[in-house]
């Protein structure tokens, strides 16, 4: 209770407002109580149950967790391969719950990049014509062939472009779906078990690619993966335990990787 | 959407990159698409040579036969009936042509000619008739010629002539122009006339006059080819070589007399004065389906003057038939019920129509039967690309990673199957043009030459491989339209997870 002698200050509105810290930027990705499930009847399967967080820009996430747990499809419905049954997804500011298809595909050819386990490159294609493939669907791209060599150059093989899959490595395969992924410059890159099929020295050179990337770039990065060398790069990760999400202790970290810690 | 140019590449690039894809689907469509030109472009030419024999756009109106005690008492068919007919509204009034009266050579005549050396005699009565000149118009040299000479005032080369003595055997001479260069032989008779090979010198006023301008059709041509030539030993007479002779002025080849009032068929002139037979000379201008089918043809006033001089005043106003070309041939049944209820007259039979209604029957059941075997190579269609839906799904899957839309990837696939199409149906058409030349060298070399002949059986008009080529992307995209929705409409996920 003020008394008398007591020193009152008093500030106009304006100057309150710009006492106030800035709001922060919006996440690049965020889940609220996302569901998903497959099949039907007694053969249902729940996949996902109530998943929500957030994914700020320039961050490096790892989400790891045992086969089944959830995290591929997860990836999928971030990057709007899949629709949840429930929740709300919103990737780079887009509901894509309810945006249609064609936005849907609009901002995963301009915005996001994958990068799957398998590579998925087209054998007709060659090295460059994979990697430039995006263009495709993009309506007045640009320099394209240019773009696409520079996207080469990046993942160190310029000389490669007029090669055809069927004569890659396995390192050198998944280095063209990372320039692919990389030839639109995206702000989210999603990565399912990237380095699954690499060996390992193949694997870290794939692992130490991302980290610059996201050091020096700011890209965002999101990895699915179960293998503690990916997890240990990563600067946040998310353990995921039968569709849910779980702390990320030592003990379920450990699990995740199929191993002790 | 994705860029029209970016489509037009991966279609390209994915339909040609599988062979036995593209083999598998396309086989069927170049068949049926073969099939469906030739089945086509055979019945196309089958009914542009039965137009030509049996002309459909126009009827021929002619008085049922009557006849009491052996006398011919049929309804006459003059101006007044003319004038009826032309006033219908199925018929163009403003047109002069459209309705046209035939007059036939009513009286006994008898022809003579030279035709490669042979002295050809021939019956002309009952196979001459007269029609309107200005109905006869398939060339400009025919247009010049067949015209009623006679009928003009003031002809600079209508001159006094003396002409050729009577044969006392009464037969129809000719009188040849004299040689040029040479001396003539005594005791022959020299056209005296300028230009012989036009004029001759008439015996009832001595004057030159010029020759009567007779038609024929290609019918008599073919005829003559066909069955005279072969059986008489004599020089098979070509179509294009008699327009040519006939217009290229080289008329001296196609001269031949008539005798008026004479005849083959002893007995049938007895009623004929003999003070009236007298010669006259004609010369072949031209060919034209406007002729009588089996016979010669000239301009009308000639046949109503002999008529009149021979016969008199009545069987120089008594048309044989009135040719009528209706506005709608449609209408058709209408026309031909009032002629029947009003002037008791009636169309003669009409083998066209028969056979074009025959021959559209035809047609139809061919292109029938062609459309059955593209829609089974359209359900081949279907069934290859849903097999290569299922091959492809990894690959559909990334291409919606990377960012195609549900209806660029439809498009793709529609777009591959419309390729297909359109290949396959250029592939048909050459197939069906080489089918087509196959058959008419057979027809050249193996089968034998009889009327109307064409060199080809087949007349592949554009809009019948335009057609072929919208039939065959059409069913092909038809086909390929469910295994599209069902690539557009995977789930991206799924399909990238494939093994």
């Amino acid at each position: 209770m003020l008394e008398k002698g007591d020193v009152v200050a008093f500030a106009r509105v304006s100057d309150i407002s710009r006492s106030r810290p800035p709001a922060a930027p919006a996440p690049i990705v965020r889940l609220r109580d996302v569901t998903k499930s497959y099949g039907l009847g007694a053969a249902k399967t729940q996949v996902l149950r109530g998943v929500s967080f957030d994914i700020d820009g320039g961050e490096f996430v790892a989400l790891v967790g045992q086969s089944g747990s959830g995290k591929s499809t997860l990836l999928n419905i971030i990057g709007g391969l899949d629709q949840p049954d429930a929740g709300e997804v919103e990737v780079l500011g887009t509901d894509t719950l309810r945006s249609s298809d064609a936005r849907r595909a609009g901002i995963r050819n301009a915005s996001i990049g994958f990068v799957f386990q398998a590579f998925n490159l087209l054998d007709h294609l060659t090295v460059l014509g994979n990697v430039i493939l995006p263009a495709s669907f993009a309506p007045g791209a640009k320099q394209v062939e240019s773009r696409g060599r520079e996207a080469l150059r990046r993942v160190g093989l310029s000389d490669l472009a007029n090669r055809r899959p069927g004569e890659l490595s396995g390192g050198q395969k998944q280095r063209v779906a990372i320039a692919r992924a990389l030839f639109n410059a995206p702000a989210l890159l999603l990565c399912d078990e990237p380095t699954g099929n690499l060996d390992s020295e193949t694997g870290k050179e794939v692992i130490d690619f991302f980290r610059e990337l996201n050091a020096k770039e700011g890209v965002t990065l999101l990895i699915v993966t179960h293998e503690r060398r990916v997890s240990s790069v990563a600067k946040r990760v998310i353990a995921m335990r039968d569709g849910m999400l779980v702390e990320t202790t030592d003990e379920a970290l450990a699990a995740a990787h199929g191993g002790p810690a | 959407m994705m860029p029209a140019g970016n489509l037009a590449r991966m279609v390209m690039a994915n339909t040609l990159r599988s062979r036995r894809h593209f083999v598998l689907s396309a086989f069927g469509i170049v068949i049926g698409i073969a099939t469906f030109v030739v089945f086509l472009a055979s019945t196309e030419q089958v009914g542009a040579v039965l137009e030509k024999i049996f002309p459909v756009e126009q009827v021929s109106v002619i008085a049922p036969r009557a006849s009491l005690l052996g006398k011919d008492i049929s309804k006459k068919l003059d101006d007044a009936i003319v004038e009826k007919i032309r006033s219908r509204p199925e018929v163009d009034r403003a047109d002069p042509t459209a309705v046209v009266p035939r007059m036939s050579l009513a009286f006994p005549a008898f022809g003579r000619g030279d035709f490669e050396g042979n002295d050809l005699k021939f019956e002309v009565g009952g196979f001459a008739d007269g029609i309107n000149p200005d109905y006869v118009t398939d060339d400009d040299r025919t247009r010049e010629l067949f015209k009623d000479w006679d009928a003009m005032a003031n002809d600079p080369k209508r001159i006094a002539c003396e002409p050729p003595a009577r044969d006392p055997q009464e037969e129809v001479i000719q009188s040849p122009p004299a040689p040029k260069g040479k001396a003539s032989r005594p005791g022959v008779y020299y056209n005296p006339c300028t230009q012989p090979e036009r004029y001759y010198c008439d015996e009832v006023d001595r004057t030159c006059h010029h020759r009567v301008p007779i038609v024929m059709s290609p019918t008599m041509i073919e005829l003559y080819n066909g069955q005279f030539a072969k059986s008489h030993g004599l020089p098979i007479a070509d179509t294009d070589f008699v327009k040519f002779v006939t217009q290229r002025g080289g008329l001296s080849a196609m001269r031949f007399s008539v005798g008026l009032g004479l005849t083959t068929i002893a007995g049938t002139n007895a009623n004929i004065s003999q003070r009236k037979v007298r010669r006259v000379e004609a010369v072949l201008v031209g060919i034209s389906d406007k002729a009588m089918p089996i016979g010669m043809t000239m301009p009308i006033g000639y046949i109503q003057r002999w008529n009149r001089e021979f016969l008199g005043e009545d069987a120089a106003t008594a048309y044989s038939s009135i040719i009528v070309r209706l506005k709608d041939r449609n209408r058709i049944a209408v026309f031909s019920q009032w002629l029947q209820d009003d002037l008791d007259l009636r169309l003669e039979d009409s083998l066209g129509e028969k056979f074009a209604t025959a021959l559209f029957v035809i047609r139809l059941v061919l292109v029938l039967i062609s459309l059955v075997i593209i829609t089974i190579s359209s359900i081949n269609i279907a069934h290859n690309f849903f097999m290569q839906v299922t091959e492809r799904r990894r690959e559909l899957g990334l291409l919606r990673a990377v960012g195609a839309a549900q209806t660029d990837v439809l498009m793709v696939v529609l777009g591959e199957a419309a390729l297909i199409g359109l290949i396959g149906g250029l592939l048909g058409v050459v197939l069906g043009i080489a089918l087509a030349s196959g058959v008419d060298w057979g027809s050249a070399h193996y089968l034998p030459r009889f009327p109307y002949k064409p060199d080809s059986w087949f007349h592949f008009k554009w809009w019948i491989v335009l057609g072929g080529l919208a039939c065959s992307t059409g069913f092909s995209v038809f086909g390929g339209y469910l295994p599209a929705r069902r690539a557009s409409t995977m789930e991206p996920a799924q399909a990238l997870t494939q093994n």
